[in-house]
C-alpha cells in the first residue's frame, strides 16, 4: 500500500502514476474523508488555475514597439559613430594641412608680386594659379606617393576597425542566442 | 488568410519584411506581459521589460537556429529579463537565495475567514503574484501559456522533477488557502 503524499495527489491528478498507484489512491480516497477533502481542494485549484485569463496590454503596444524597431534600423551605434568621425576628422585634418601648405607656400613666393599687382582681381588669379600649381608639384611625383601611403594607411585601418566591428556584432548576436 | 506559423513569421522577417514582426508581438505579448507582471508584481515594469523583451529577440532573430520552439525562445528571453530586472532592483530573487527547497506562506496575506464563495476564482488567480518569482512564472507557463514541463523546464533551464516540484508545491499553497478558509466544506 502506498502512502498518500500531496506529490502522489498531485501525480494523481496530473495522471502520472502507474495503474496499479492509481488504483491504489482511488480506493484509499474512498475511505479516507480527509484524503477525499485535500483532493477535491486541489482539484478545485487545478480547475480555478485552468481558468486563468490573459493580462491585456495597451493597445499602442505593438504600434510603438514596432516605431522603435524601425527607428533604431537608421540609428547608428554609438561604437560606430565614433569610428566614423573620428576617420573624418582625420581626413579633413590632412585635407586642411594640404592647403595651409598649399597657401603658405604660394604666399610666401609671391608676396612680393601680389603687393605690385594693381587690381584685386589680378591678385586673386595670381593667388589661384599659385595655389593650383603648388597643388600639381604636391599631387606629382614623390608628393603623390606620400599622399597615397597616408591614405593606403587610412584605408588598411579604417579595414581593419571594420573587421573588427562585424566580429563583435557577430559575437553579441550569438550572445543574444543563448540567452 | 491562413494561420502563419511562428517559423514561417520570423522567415519573413529575416528576408526583410519587419512589419511581420508585428504579428509575432501580437501572438506573444499577452501571454508574456501576464508572465511577467506576476513575476516583477508591476504593471510598469513588467511593460517596460516586455518591450525590451522583443526588441533582443528582433536584434538576435538571425541568430535563432530553430533548434527548440520560437515560444522557447522567447520564453527564455522574458524570463531571463525579469530575473535581470528583479536583480537590478535589488530584490532577492529565488534563484540567488534558495533552491526549491524554501517555504512560504500564503495564508499570511490573506485573512482566510473573509474569502467568500464567488471570490474564490478571483482569489486564486490574485494569490499568484504573491507567490515567488520562479513558482508564478511556473504556474503562469504551465496554465496559461499551456507549455509543458519539458518546455518550462528548457526555459528555466532546471530540470524537468524540479519545475514539476515548483508546479505541485505552488498548488497546495493555493489548496491550503481554500482547506483553511470557511468556505472549505461549501466549496470541496
Amino acid at each position: 500500500m502506498i502512502k498518500i503524499t500531496d506529490e502522489i495527489l498531485n501525480k494523481y491528478l496530473d495522471g502520472e502514476l502507474s495503474r496499479e498507484e492509481t488504483e491504489q489512491v482511488k480506493s484509499q480516497l474512498q475511505s479516507s474523508e480527509e484524503l477525499r477533502r485535500k483532493f477535491n481542494a486541489l482539484k478545485l485549484v487545478h480547475e480555478k488555475l485552468n481558468m486563468l485569463q490573459e493580462d491585456e496590454l495597451s493597445l499602442h503596444f505593438t504600434e510603438s514597439l514596432m516605431k522603435q524597431i524601425v527607428k533604431k534600423q537608421f540609428v547608428i551605434p554609438k561604437q560606430q559613430k565614433y569610428f566614423i568621425a573620428s576617420v573624418a576628422t582625420f581626413i579633413t585634418i590632412l585635407c586642411l594641412v594640404i592647403f595651409g601648405f598649399s597657401i603658405s607656400a604660394v604666399i610666401s613666393t609671391t608676396s612680393t608680386s601680389v603687393t605690385e599687382s594693381k587690381s584685386v582681381l589680378d591678385s586673386v588669379s595670381y593667388l589661384t594659379d599659385g595655389l593650383v600649381k603648388t597643388l600639381k608639384q604636391l599631387f606629382s611625383g614623390a608628393g603623390l606617393s606620400i599622399i597615397g601611403s597616408i591614405f593606403s594607411i587610412i584605408v588598411l585601418i579604417s579595414g581593419y576597425f571594420f573587421f573588427e566591428m562585424q566580429k563583435r556584432s557577430k559575437a553579441h548576436l550569438s550572445n543574444g542566442q543563448q540567452m | 488568410m491562413r494561420n502563419l506559423s511562428d517559423q514561417e513569421i520570423i522567415d519573413s522577417v529575416r528576408k526583410g519584411n519587419d512589419s511581420d514582426y508585428a504579428i509575432i508581438v501580437n501572438r506573444y505579448k499577452n501571454k508574456a506581459f501576464s508572465m511577467l507582471k506576476r513575476m516583477l508584481k508591476n504593471e510598469f515594469d513588467a511593460e517596460e521589460v516586455l518591450q525590451d523583451c522583443f526588441l533582443k529577440a528582433y536584434k538576435s532573430i538571425n541568430a535563432f537556429k530553430g533548434d527548440s520552439k520560437f515560444s522557447t525562445w522567447f520564453y527564455r528571453i522574458v524570463y531571463n529579463s525579469a530575473l535581470t530586472k528583479l536583480s537590478s532592483q535589488k530584490r532577492k530573487t529565488e534563484s540567488e537565495m534558495t533552491s526549491v527547497e524554501d517555504h512560504f506562506n500564503l495564508e499570511s496575506e490573506y485573512n482566510t475567514e473573509e474569502i467568500e464563495k464567488e471570490d474564490v476564482k478571483k482569489l486564486i488567480h490574485a494569490t499568484i503574484s504573491k507567490l515567488p518569482e520562479r513558482y508564478s512564472a511556473v504556474i503562469t507557463m504551465f496554465y496559461l501559456n499551456e507549455m509543458t514541463i519539458d518546455e518550462i523546464s528548457e526555459v528555466m533551464e532546471i530540470s524537468v522533477s524540479n519545475v514539476k516540484v515548483i508546479l505541485h508545491r505552488s498548488r497546495n499553497a493555493l489548496r491550503d488557502l481554500i482547506l483553511n478558509s470557511r468556505l472549505a466544506e461549501e466549496l470541496i
